[in-house]
């Protein structure tokens, strides 16, 4: 076989229509999610469960507070 | 928030998903290949936060990028898992690219390939088989619209593939699936020009006999 012959044989391991659409849509998740800032996350959540989502917001919040070096130093500050 | 709500017309703000979903193939996968100039060029504008350019990339590179490590690794499954992994590694670091002297963006592209193909192979080491080689693995599942002279062919392909040592299968995938010259494949595997020019010349001829010899059996997966 030439080296074209195999370069040709190789086109049979290009990936199927929904293998494709597959990664095409894996990458696209990634895309949006890194694109999606907190804020707007959290915003979202909130338009869509108020009650639940305003109370996750505050249980986040506090542990954010509670929980970690840069909570510790705001809340001496806020004290 | 689901893909189906990312792009919308109404809105004057493209999202870089909202642009992949609108201009995005379904049925093919790279369109018109670009020169090379186009593509630094494409890079250039992608840097800069031009999202259609991002897309174009993408569009440029998904096909090559599963050619090559669907030649390395053992399933159609893994090497989907590899190609979303190193074309979402692409797009979020064409800032540490740097264009050499010679070396196309594709090389880059595709050394990120192999080595997220690489590290891949390293978990699934216990499956080897003793000499390193990978056990014979056809795909779990038929895909009707690919014909039966291309799936036997297929077959017989990664069959022979399967037969060579890694290091062999690394090279003549960059060179067969990829289409990278010697001095490209051979910044990817650390070796000298030379040397990959010989395994390329003797693993080709290995290559190809394998290959035809398992066509005559009629070998289909």
């Amino acid at each position: 076989m030439t080296d074209a012959e195999i370069t040709q044989l190789w086109s049979t391991l290009e990936p199927s229509t929904r293998e494709r659409a597959r990664i095409e849509s894996r990458v696209l998740e990634w895309v949006e999610a890194s694109e999606t800032s907190l804020l707007t996350e959290w915003l979202d959540l909130i338009r869509v469960n108020p009650i639940g989502g305003l109370g996750l917001a505050a249980a986040s919040a506090l542990s954010l507070l509670m929980f970690t070096p840069l909570g510790w130093i705001a809340s001496s500050m806020l004290r | 928030m689901s893909a189906a709500l990312a792009y919308d017309p109404a809105l004057p703000t493209w999202t870089l998903a909202g642009i992949f979903q609108a201009l995005s193939s379904r049925l093919g996968g790279d369109a018109e290949p670009l020169d090379e100039p186009s593509i630094q060029r494409l890079v250039e504008q992608a840097r800069s936060g031009d999202r259609i350019a991002a897309q174009r990339l993408y569009r440029q590179h998904v096909d090559r990028v599963f050619r090559v490590v669907r030649g390395l690794l053992r399933s159609n499954a893994e090497a989907e898992d590899v190609t979303q992994d190193t074309m979402l590694t692409v797009l979020t670091s064409l800032d540490r690219y740097s264009p050499r002297t010679g070396a196309r963006f594709a090389a880059w592209v595709t050394s990120i390939a192999v080595n997220t193909a690489r590290r891949r192979f390293r978990r699934r080491r216990p499956e080897l088989t003793g000499t390193g080689e990978l056990p014979d693995v056809v795909d779990e599942h038929a895909e009707p619209e690919r014909g039966v002279d291309t799936a036997r062919e297929r077959a017989a392909l990664l069959r022979a593939l399967a037969e060579l040592a890694p290091a062999e299968r690394e090279i003549v995938s960059l060179r067969h699936g990829a289409e990278l010259n010697a001095s490209e494949i051979a910044e990817v595997v650390k070796l000298e020009p030379a040397n990959v020019r010989k395994i390329l010349e003797r693993v080709r001829e290995r290559l190809g006999a394998r290959i035809e010899a398992l066509l005559k059996q009629g070998v289909l997966s």
